[in-house]
């Protein structure tokens, strides 16, 4: 079965500084794939490279097989293919919340004003948002402003849905209510979920599996299902990244 | 009592350092290099140990003073006795040496040669040039394809870049323009009257206003109020990911962003030039009739005879070209931003000189061409 992504020794830099080396993984349909590591290890920064966001050489990062800079130009790439929740929400600040998500549809789809409407409506109420259509995202907490982000990367039903901190700067509840939105969201649409984070508690309660950037050797040191990791992993940057995570889930 | 440190040297072969008092970094304390030097230089001491007596309280001061100490002795193969360090210190101690050492700095902070330097300058001139180059290759690209309908700008957007850009801006550019043709009005009367040509004045404020006055001034209060909250704007966007959201949704940032912007400041510099030419002249009535003995008719009726049609346009004509410079140039410099609220400020102030350069650059080119065409 072809890989949803695929990537094969890529190497990242920033600001001609070489960050990650050889970094090759699959990411299957249907998973839950975390990319995990210390701060400032590069998570974001591989997160841009598979969004297209930076560019990258031929024969690096594949999508259903096919090299990313044929598709990143196709129409629909972008919003059908994949959505995006960033750290911050990063809701456009001069539309309401009903403007942000009905945007795409309205760009997209030849769907008429009032099912947009409704569209927007019932996205706003899966992320638990109804009533607040007409609000700036000025208006709302910070919160909330994610998970208007998380109605607005849903939109189009994307097939892929990338994270990047999706609990950055969430109370435990709520970070615990978007985990669940997550797991319902793949359980019930089939999508293929990958989320950035350092969060141990969503690591062992929704992935399927991770892979671990190592800082110091800059490059991949562990890759598999995050509690196997845990037990098996011979690398002490892993264990050490880990074990906080068991501490904070069984206490 | 400040931190003391004393060091006695045993049998030849052990140095003792005793530590005392309360060590604190607003108070007076010992060096480690002293003590350092002094064991270093007596090769015959083989081991270092550590006594701490009547040590009242410690901060960062005896830590960092330890460190040294211990270091100092590693590197030169000198045995420490570390038993006697309270628990505290030797916690931090240790946990300061876990901290990993990145093996290689960014390329940004090598230092570099003068031929380096020069090269560095050459690319990053190239590469400035190249992103110009290829945001101004997009933006016409867009403009061509709004014209031929195959990208829409969104209408409440564009109603209110055009409310912010023009309607807004009309106090300043009444101010601005007021006292600028007050101003050239007083000049010229001063030089006028020498020779009893006070009606010249109107001539003066009539072309000066129309021709380039107008426009530049408005240029500039566009650079600095309208190119500076674009980039500014844009600049933002960028540091919370807007744009970025916005390219992984599918839409072009310069459709998106750019367009708008500067159709609308290309549309209304013009309106603007027009409202500042009149405005300045009204200024020039106002300084001419109070300082000299001119009528308001008079005045006018000089001003309407001086003033030709090919004035206005030339006007109207810079204007949308400066209307299109200020907008190009902010949206490009914001677009330019990185991830830091440092650099929406630095952004925003190129955004702005760049800007008025390029106004000062263009006007003279245009007078050269207007001169050349007999204009």
């Amino acid at each position: 079965m072809v890989p949803k992504i695929s990537v094969k020794n890529l190497n990242m830099t920033y600001d001609n500084y070489v960050i990650m080396r050889n970094l090759s993984f699959d990411i299957q349909q249907g998973e839950i794939f975390l990319i995990i590591g210390q701060s400032g290890c590069g998570k974001s920064t591989l997160l841009k490279y598979l969004l297209g966001l930076k560019r990258v050489s031929h024969q690096k990062i594949f999508y259903d097989g096919k090299d990313i800079n044929s598709v990143i130009n196709v129409p629909g790439f972008y919003g059908e293919k994949i959505g995006v929740l960033y750290q911050g929400g990063a809701l456009w600040s001069s539309m309401t919340l009903a403007e942000n998500v009905a945007l795409p549809l309205e760009t997209y789809t030849p769907l008429n004003r009032k099912e947009i409407e409704e569209i927007v409506t019932l996205k706003l109420s899966l992320v638990g948002l109804k009533g607040f259509e007409n609000f700036y995202p000025s208006q709302i907490s910070g919160g909330m402003q994610k998970r208007a982000g998380l109605a607005r990367a849903i939109a189009l039903d994307p097939e892929i849905l990338f994270f990047d901190e999706p609990s950055a700067g969430l109370d435990s509840v709520s970070a615990k209510r978007l985990d669940d939105l997550i797991l319902e969201l793949k359980e019930s649409l089939g999508i293929t979920v990958v989320i950035v984070t350092h969060d141990l508690a969503s690591i062992f309660a929704i992935g399927t599996r991770a892979i671990y950037l190592d800082v110091e050797s800059k490059t991949i040191t562990a890759m598999g299902v995050p509690h196997e990791l845990l037990a098996s992993s011979n690398d002490k940057n892993v264990i050490a990244f880990l074990s906080r995570g068991t501490k904070t889930v069984q206490g | 009592m400040t931190g003391i440190a004393e060091l006695e040297v045993e049998n030849e072969s052990i140095a003792i350092i005793s530590i005392v008092g309360a060590w604190s970094i607003y108070e007076k304390h010992s060096h480690a290099e002293e003590f350092i030097e002094t064991i270093l230089a007596k090769p015959s001491i083989q081991s270092v140990e550590l006594k701490f007596v009547d040590l009242k309280s410690w901060d960062s001061v005896l830590i960092n003073f330890l460190i040294c100490i211990l270091n100092s002795c590693e590197a030169k193969n000198l045995t420490v006795n570390v038993d006697n360090i309270p628990v505290g210190i030797r916690r931090l101690i240790e946990l300061s040496k876990t901290s990993p050492v990145r093996s290689t700095s960014p390329a940004g902070q090598k230092k570099s040669t003068i031929l380096e330097f020069i090269g560095r300058v050459g690319l990053l001139i190239f590469f400035s040039l190249r992103t110009f180059l290829g945001f101004t290759g997009k933006l016409w690209v867009g403009i061509i394809s709004f014209i031929g309908g195959k990208v829409k700008i969104r209408g409440r957007e564009f109603a209110l870049v055009l409310q912010e850009v023009g309607a807004k801006a009309l106090p300043i550019v009444f101010l601005i323009s007021f006292l600028v043709g007050l101003i050239i009005a007083f000049v010229s009367v001063l030089q006028l009257s020498q020779f009893g040509a006070n009606i010249y004045v109107a001539d003066l404020v009539g072309i000066s206003m129309m021709r380039e006055m107008g426009c530049i001034m408005t240029g500039i209060i566009m650079s600095g109020r309208t190119g500076a909250a674009f980039a500014a704007t844009i600049g933002t966007m960028i540091v919370n990911d807007e744009v970025d959201a916005l390219q992984t949704a599918g839409f072009s940032t310069i459709n998106f962003l750019v367009l708008p912007r500067v159709i609308a400041l290309t549309l209304m510099m013009p309106l603007l030039c027009i409202f500042s030419s009149f405005i300045g002249i009204f200024g020039g009535l106002c300084a001419a009739i109070s300082a000299t003995d001119l009528t308001i008719v008079r005045y006018c009726a000089q001003t309407a005879k001086a003033v030709c049609l090919n004035d206005f346009f030339v006007g109207i004509i810079k204007s949308c070209f400066f209307g299109f410079l200020v907008a190009a140039i902010g949206c490009q410099k914001g677009l330019q931003c990185k991830r830091s609220a440092e650099d929406v400020g630095l952004t925003t102030t190129t955004a702005v000189v760049t800007s008025i350069t390029a106004i000062i650059i263009m006007d003279a080119i245009f007078a050269v061409i207007f001169s050349l065409i007999g204009i």
